[in-house]
């Protein structure tokens, strides 16, 4: 049976996939080694002193006690300090933003945020090896953005601005998660992150300009009306729809995402309907209320549209 | 050489009857001797074993020795019950329908899938029986329009597969 990380790509630090994440991996796996070394090293002196008649030597606390942990300090320091410079290094003026906003339990996220502001929601897709500015904000309590396989985390604090420069490295789908327990449904807050080439990226930011995909079948149709009319619209948009509602995520491509409920369940017509009729068993906390006051085939409709968003 | 020669006289007739009963004695002794090596004996004795399983597997039965129709009627025949729970998974039963052995499958939307096989009917509206449960799991807004369970666009192998591991479901 998969467990639900298996299911999104991976959630390693050890499948690292960013310029952040490579970095991070080779300074741990090398403090580990140097550090063990030392181990071996104080344990083969400790045994030697104890079989030793001899009394201690002077040179040795000097030297032992005071020069190698500040040398070895001084250059962990150093190269720790070079890492993290050019982890964050490489952004320009033209470099690609994407603001992102946590709420609880879910994820806002904003293409170009100062020109065109590109919604979307819950997934963020990258342009590989561009670095890319993610302005990380909190709308409620403190999150924390975290994608293991790409770079290290950051908090979003409400009220501030942080800044995380990440490169990714490989085209795949990585998987986020809010690594800062923000509520009930903290461990079901999770996001997808897609690394595309920057041509495919560019596609992706002219298909967020468009309004939704029309509803075609007269079911999809009857959804679209349900979603109208059932107060849907309240809290989501969808572009070309309904573009009023901010306080949950954006719908407008909701189908063409791998999951539902912010990373946490694969996306098929089945979980959609779960969804919409019981979001409390499915996501606790989450502000939605659960639909099941529409009749069955109205559920239908609404989740088969939704499906259709892609 | 006349034609009468060639006709055998009664003495041989009867010669030829003795020596014929005494290869079938001897063979009935041989055989009878060496029990195992007997092709004929063992073809009978293999068919005789074949058919005491068949009475007894039709005899069979929970409680009072009569055949278990019932249970024989609930086997779907080279279905694959552990395939049918991968994707209960992946269509996302779970999200509606507590069911039993499918990770985190705890929807409280539709009724519990727990003890599935004891059910007597599907969704209130078919026989419980594999092929009803199959053709309710391929196309539910089929057989009851009102349903909110919708379609997910399951054939008929995955069909089978989904409700050979619901069968599974038995008790509790």
């Amino acid at each position: 049976m998969t467990s639900t990380l298996d299911q999104f790509g991976s959630q390693t630090s050890y499948a690292e996939a960013g310029v952040g994440a490579a970095r991070t991996l080779a300074l741990t796996n090398g403090m580990t080694i140097i550090g063990l070394a030392i181990f071996v090293f104080v344990m083969a002196i400790a045994v030697y002193a104890w079989r030793s008649k001899a009394g201690g030597r002077g040179w040795w606390i000097v030297g032992g006690g005071i020069l190698f942990p500040l040398a070895t300090l001084l250059v962990l320091t150093v190269v720790s300090a070079t890492i993290l410079r050019a982890i964050t290094a490489g952004t320009g003026p033209d470099s690609p933003v994407i603001e992102v906003t946590g709420h609880q339990y879910w994820w806002d996220v904003v293409h170009d945020p100062d020109n065109r502001a590109l919604r979307d929601a819950n997934e963020i897709i990258l342009p590989v090896d561009t670095p890319v500015t993610l302005r990380l904000l909190s709308d409620d309590v403190i999150h924390s953005f975290w994608v293991p396989s790409i770079s290290g985390k950051m908090d979003m604090i409400p009220g501030r601005i942080n800044e995380l420069t990440v490169t990714a490295t490989k085209e795949g789908r990585f998987r986020g998660q809010c690594a800062e327990f923000c509520g009930l449904s903290h461990p079901l807050m999770a996001f997808e992150v897609v690394v595309l080439s920057a041509d495919a990226y560019d596609d992706y930011l002219e298909r967020l300009e468009d309004s939704a995909r029309d509803a075609v079948t007269p079911q999809q149709r009857r959804g679209m009306e349900v979603f109208l009319t059932a107060g849907c619209t309240a809290c989501h948009t969808v572009r070309g729809v309904s573009e009023n509602g901010r306080l949950g995520p954006d719908l407008s491509r909701v189908g063409a995402r791998a999951s539902l409920g912010a990373g946490m369940w694969r996306m098929n017509l089945g979980n959609l309907a779960g969804w919409i009729a019981d979001v409390g068993d499915m996501k606790p906390g989450a502000q939605m209320p659960s639909y099941n006051h529409l009749s069955g085939p109205d559920l239908r409709a609404v989740s088969a549209w939704l499906e259709s968003l892609k | 050489m006349s034609r009468s020669d060639r006709h055998s006289s009664p003495w041989a007739v009867g010669l030829w009857l003795i020596a014929g009963v005494a290869i079938l004695l001897a063979v009935a002794l041989w055989a009878l001797g060496k029990p195992g090596k007997d092709p004929v004996g063992n073809a009978v004795l293999t068919a005789q074993v074949a058919l005491q399983d068949n009475m007894d597997f039709l005899r069979a039965g929970p409680t009072d020795g009569a055949p278990d129709w019932e249970a024989a009627s609930m086997v779907l025949h080279d279905a694959d019950a552990e395939h049918g729970a991968s994707l209960i998974e992946q269509h996302g039963c779970g999200s509606c329908h507590v069911i039993p052995g499918v990770s985190r499958a705890h929807g409280t939307v539709g009724p519990s899938l727990a003890g599935f096989r004891d059910r007597a009917y599907v969704a209130g509206v078919l026989p419980n029986r594999p092929g009803d449960l199959v053709g309710w799991l391929m196309n539910p807004t089929v057989h009851a329009p009102n349903t909110a369970m919708p379609d997910l666009g399951i054939t008929e192998a995955q069909g089978r597969d989904m409700a050979a591991y619901l069968y599974t479901l038995q008790g509790g």
